[in-house]
């Protein structure tokens, strides 16, 4: 069947096939009203594109998906490397992603207190101190290979540990008790 | 309606310009700065404008201010790990407050309010969303609202401890007990000290020898009696508390809403009721009367060294707390490795279970190298776990030993020095105090680590009182309306609802459905058809909005007898590890052989299972893994059959099945839908065409409600499946 079709040669509107961006014939800007757009080789605008990350946790710096903002979300394309963008562009795009990605890295454990299998702790995460309530660690934890750890406190938030060996040692010890 | 809200700081609320306190009719906190760091900002809503305030270190500063009637509309923006609340001006989003994954439920509530203020409706109230200890402010469970920083170990204790209150009279018989043993095991030590001073060493009163000997072996038979009676009453006593709390939390759950059950995978469940009451049970049965029949040996032994000399007593009291923590130390360190390595080999455990478990997929793709090189790397890990972990215990018990140990080595020094000197201590007494010694250091080892027991089966105990606490489940209040007939008639009236508040599956709809009539359900896969059955079902109660059955909410019927009336095929045909007799009967389980085999017969059921090789006494495996899903679809609609429910509901009941079974099924159910309501969902339209009529969603809503002619007219959606069904089929036809 494909065959006799043809390939469609990256036709925008293909959702069965990947398109690859090239990220000079990518821009994004906002106009003087502040919306948001993007362009895609002169041929393709979209007004108020979302970027996502493909791999959110474990490659969220390469590959990224340019969609639509219905909540079909229409997928426009893959940048390989959305950093090779114009500046405007990469800014822009920079700045969607940290609104976009709530994500917080934890660079040290300012305390932890065990109640009964409830843990309230500290954690000095890259966006600021934060109290977190983890409730049954074991179940709330996900194993990103081998040092690399996901905690869920009670109320939904998500904190990675991108180097457990790498926190010093006080942080380590009081991982290890509930853990 | 003014709702006032006290959790305003002052700061914030001075920062506001030209807003008297009094205009104030909501305001919220959030915990987001814009630039995606934690920080503290809030949105409040004064007369008819919207502000937004950031905080920082108790310095206030207004971010944006913006006048109700320039606002459109107010939207939330679900973002990763949390969420933007927006307000549209001149058709374009702007930003007001982020906040994460802590806040989303709350938003939802404020984006309500927002919305109705913008309408000029009154501000609905929100309910309560953010789960804190009033007294701590620490985060608590799902809808409990008991906080484990606030509960002191005592009162726990006494909970855990009032379950064996019925049992009041054998709780007595136990430390009577303990108190008897232990008096009677104090006794051998004394009887060696009379033994040995005023027998052996004088080589004098012959007759005595005889009597020490009979008290020696009198008091130790009595003590191990006595021991073995406490041991057989603690246990019983243990394990029937435990048992009680089992019963209670297995009854709860059994009553759990659904969403309790969304919110909590099985696991953690099952390792509630099989772990934790475990642990408890091992507390209260071994833990607790350990501890205590060990506290008054401790106490008794104490006294009796006092009164042999005090001096020595004292000289070797005075280190044993410093033995006690020593030993603590280096049994916390034991312990941390041991943990670290039972971990492993819960993990260990699971990966192999999936493994195993799914192991016709790792044939499929030939995965098996992977597999084996993935379990390698595993069991190596699993072997340095466990040899650090038996290396460290192989290191410390002997030092914990040795420091044991030197306790006695100073008795016997200055003990010694004490009956060389003829100085208040004889050979007897040397001997007996050597004795209690031995007797001393065992438990107050064991002690020092009771806190860590106890510490224990509290977090297990802990973990049973949250679901025990928590107020998420379906309430069974007695006095609701029993009904003993239903006509039938459906309706549901803006029924909003989402599985997450902040994202509504459903948004007003709105439907009515004639009894004994069928309607069809229509849409997209994933667009909330299986939601309307769960509401109509009351797995779930809409958020807002009502749907009633025959004029009355059914929220204000008795559950039990509203679902009697229900017959339903799930689309996942979900099996009991039984036979597919017990299948079938699940629903009605006093229903003859007869009625289980009209049943199956009118599923086209009857056929396969009389082939099988034990019949209708066929097991059907563990999630009836033994029968094809056409197979399994087939037991489910003779059990929802054989239940002769007044509504029937099939949600996609035969989309599992061959289009020559599916006629069969479609005649069998076209007789039985007679006199029922009945609610259909299919994919392939030729399975609506009984339906009297059809609701057609799309994106949560209605988009068309009507007769199979006046939706085929009227060039809507249902139209434009209907063509494409045509051409698909036609297609089928051809090919076929
Ligand atoms: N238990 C649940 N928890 C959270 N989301 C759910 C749950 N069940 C269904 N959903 C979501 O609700 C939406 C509607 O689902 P459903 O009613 O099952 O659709 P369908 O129309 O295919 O039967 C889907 O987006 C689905 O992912
Ligand atoms: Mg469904």
């Amino acid at each position: 069947m494909a065959r006799q079709n043809g390939p469609a040669s990256g036709a925008p509107d293909d959702q069965t096939r990947t398109r690859y961006l090239d990220p000079d014939e990518v821009r994004v800007f906002r106009d003087e009203d502040g919306r948001l757009f993007a362009t895609v080789a002169e041929e393709l605008t979209v007004l108020r594109p979302r970027f996502l990350r493909v791999h959110p946790l474990t490659d969220p710096d390469r590959y990224l998906a340019i969609v639509g903002p219905d909540p079909e979300g229409k997928d426009f394309g893959l940048l390989r490397n959305w950093r090779r963008l114009d500046r405007e562009s990469r800014d822009i795009v920079n700045g969607e992603l940290n609104r976009r990605y709530l994500h917080p890295v934890v660079k040290r454990i300012m305390s932890l207190r065990d109640y009964f299998g409830v843990a309230v702790c500290v954690f000095d995460t890259d966006r600021g101190l934060r109290e977190a309530t983890l409730r049954d660690v074991r179940d709330n934890v996900i194993y990103l290979g081998q040092s690399r750890i996901l905690l869920t406190d009670a109320e939904g938030n998500r904190y990675d540990i991108r180097d457990v060996g790498a926190l010093d040692a006080a942080s380590k010890a009081m991982l290890a008790e509930v853990l | 309606m003014v709702v006032e809200d006290d959790s305003l700081p002052k700061s914030v609320r001075d920062a506001l310009p030209g807003v008297a306190s009094s205009s104030i009719r909501l305001s919220a906190e959030a915990d987001l700065a814009t630039d995606g760091r934690f920080g503290e900002r809030w949105v409040v809503l004064a007369d008819d404008r919207v502000l937004t305030v950031a905080s920082e270190d108790g310095e206030a500063r207004v971010q944006r201010d913006l006048a109700l009637t320039d606002i459109d509309e107010f939207k939330l923006e679900s973002l990763v790990g949390g969420g933007v609340l927006q307000a549209v001006v001149d058709g374009r989003e702007v930003d007001l407050i982020s906040y994460t994954n802590a806040l989303s439920k709350r938003f939802a509530d404020v984006r309500t309010q927002l919305e109705a203020a913008l309408k000029d409706k009154p501000i609905p109230e929100a309910p309560d969303r953010i789960f804190r200890c009033p007294k701590c402010g620490m985060v608590l469970g799902e809808r409990t609202r008991v906080c484990v920083r606030c509960v002191r170990r005592g009162a726990m204790l006494r909970r855990l401890l009032s379950y064996a209150r019925p049992y009041r009279a054998g709780l007595a018989l136990v430390s009577v007990l303990m108190i008897a043993a232990a008096a009677f095991g104090l006794v051998p030590p004394w009887l060696t000290k009379i033994l040995v001073d005023d027998v052996l060493i004088p080589k004098a009163n012959p007759h005595l020898l005889g009597w020490l000997v009979f008290g020696l072996l009198a008091s130790s038979v009595l003590s191990t009696v006595l021991a073995i009676w406490r041991g057989r009453v603690a246990a019983w006593l243990g394990g029937r508390t435990s048992l009680d709390i089992r019963a209670e939390l297995y009854d709860r759950l059994q009553w759990m809403s659904l969403r309790y059950f969304d919110h909590h995978p099985t696991g953690t469940l099952v390792s509630r009721l099989t772990q934790d009451s475990g642990g408890v049970q091992d507390f209260l049965a071994f833990g607790l009367p350990w501890v205590a029949s060990n506290l008054i040996i401790v106490f008794g032994v104490a006294g009796a060294i006092f009164a042999l000399n005090w001096k020595l007593a004292l000289l070797v009291l005075v280190p044993a707390p410093l033995v006690a923590l020593l030993t603590r130390s280096l049994i916390r360190r034991v312990r941390l490795a041991f943990h670290k390595f039972w971990y492993g080999w819960s993990r260990f455990h699971t990966i192999v279970n999936d493994a195993l478990g799914r192991v016709k997929i790792v044939k499929a793709f030939t995965r098996e190298l992977d597999e084996i090189e993935r379990f390698r790397f595993r069991n190596m890990e699993l072997f340095g776990a466990s040899v650090q972990a038996e290396q460290t215990f192989a290191t410390f018990f002997p030092i914990i030993g040795f420091a044991v140990m030197s306790g006695s080595l100073l008795v016997w020094y200055f003990g010694g020095r004490l009956v060389i000197g003829d100085a208040g201590l004889s050979v007897g007494g040397l001997m007996a105090f050597l004795a209690y010694l031995a007797m001393l250091y065992g438990p107050l080892h064991g002690l020092a680590q009771s806190a860590q027991w106890m510490s224990r089966a509290m977090t297990a105990a802990e973990r049973i009182f949250e679901v025990l606490d928590s107020e998420d489940y379906v309430e069974r209040a007695p006095g609701k309306t029993v009904p003993e007939e239903l006509r039938g008639e459906v309706e549901f009236q803006k029924v909003t609802f989402g599985y997450e508040k902040s994202q509504p599956v459903l948004k007003e709809v709105s439907f009515e459905a004639e009894a004994d009539r069928m309607v069809g359900l229509v849409g997209k896969s994933g667009v909330g058809k299986t939601t309307v059955i769960n509401l109509l079902c009351r797995f779930y109660d809409p958020d807002e909005g009502q749907v009633l059955v025959d004029g009355v909410d059914i929220r204000d019927l008795d559950l039990g007898a509203y679902r009697g009336h229900i017959g339903a095929v799930l689309q996942e045909p979900l099996m009991f590890s039984a036979t597919i007799a017990e299948n079938i009967a699940y629903g009605r389980p006093d229903a003859t052989t007869e009625d289980i085999i009209a049943a199956a017969k009118a599923a086209n059921a009857h056929n396969f299972i009389i082939k099988k090789p034990d019949g209708y006494d066929e097991q059907v495996g563990e999630r009836g893994d033994k029968l094809s899903s056409g197979e399994k679809q087939r037991v489910s609609i003779a059990r929802a059959i054989l239940r002769d429910p007044k509504i029937l509901i099939l949600d996609e009941a035969t989309a599992n099945v061959d289009l020559e079974t599916e006629e069969l099924i479609q005649e069998a159910l076209a007789r039985l839908i007679e006199g029922r309501t009945t609610f259909t969902i299919a994919h392939r339209l030729s399975t609506l065409r009984n339906a009297h009529k059809l609701l057609v969603l799309e994106e949560g809503k209605v988009a068309e409600f009507g007769t199979h002619e006046e939706l085929a007219k009227s060039k809507g959606v249902y139209s434009r499946l209907l063509n494409i069904f045509r051409k698909t089929s036609r297609v089928r036809a051809v090919d076929g």
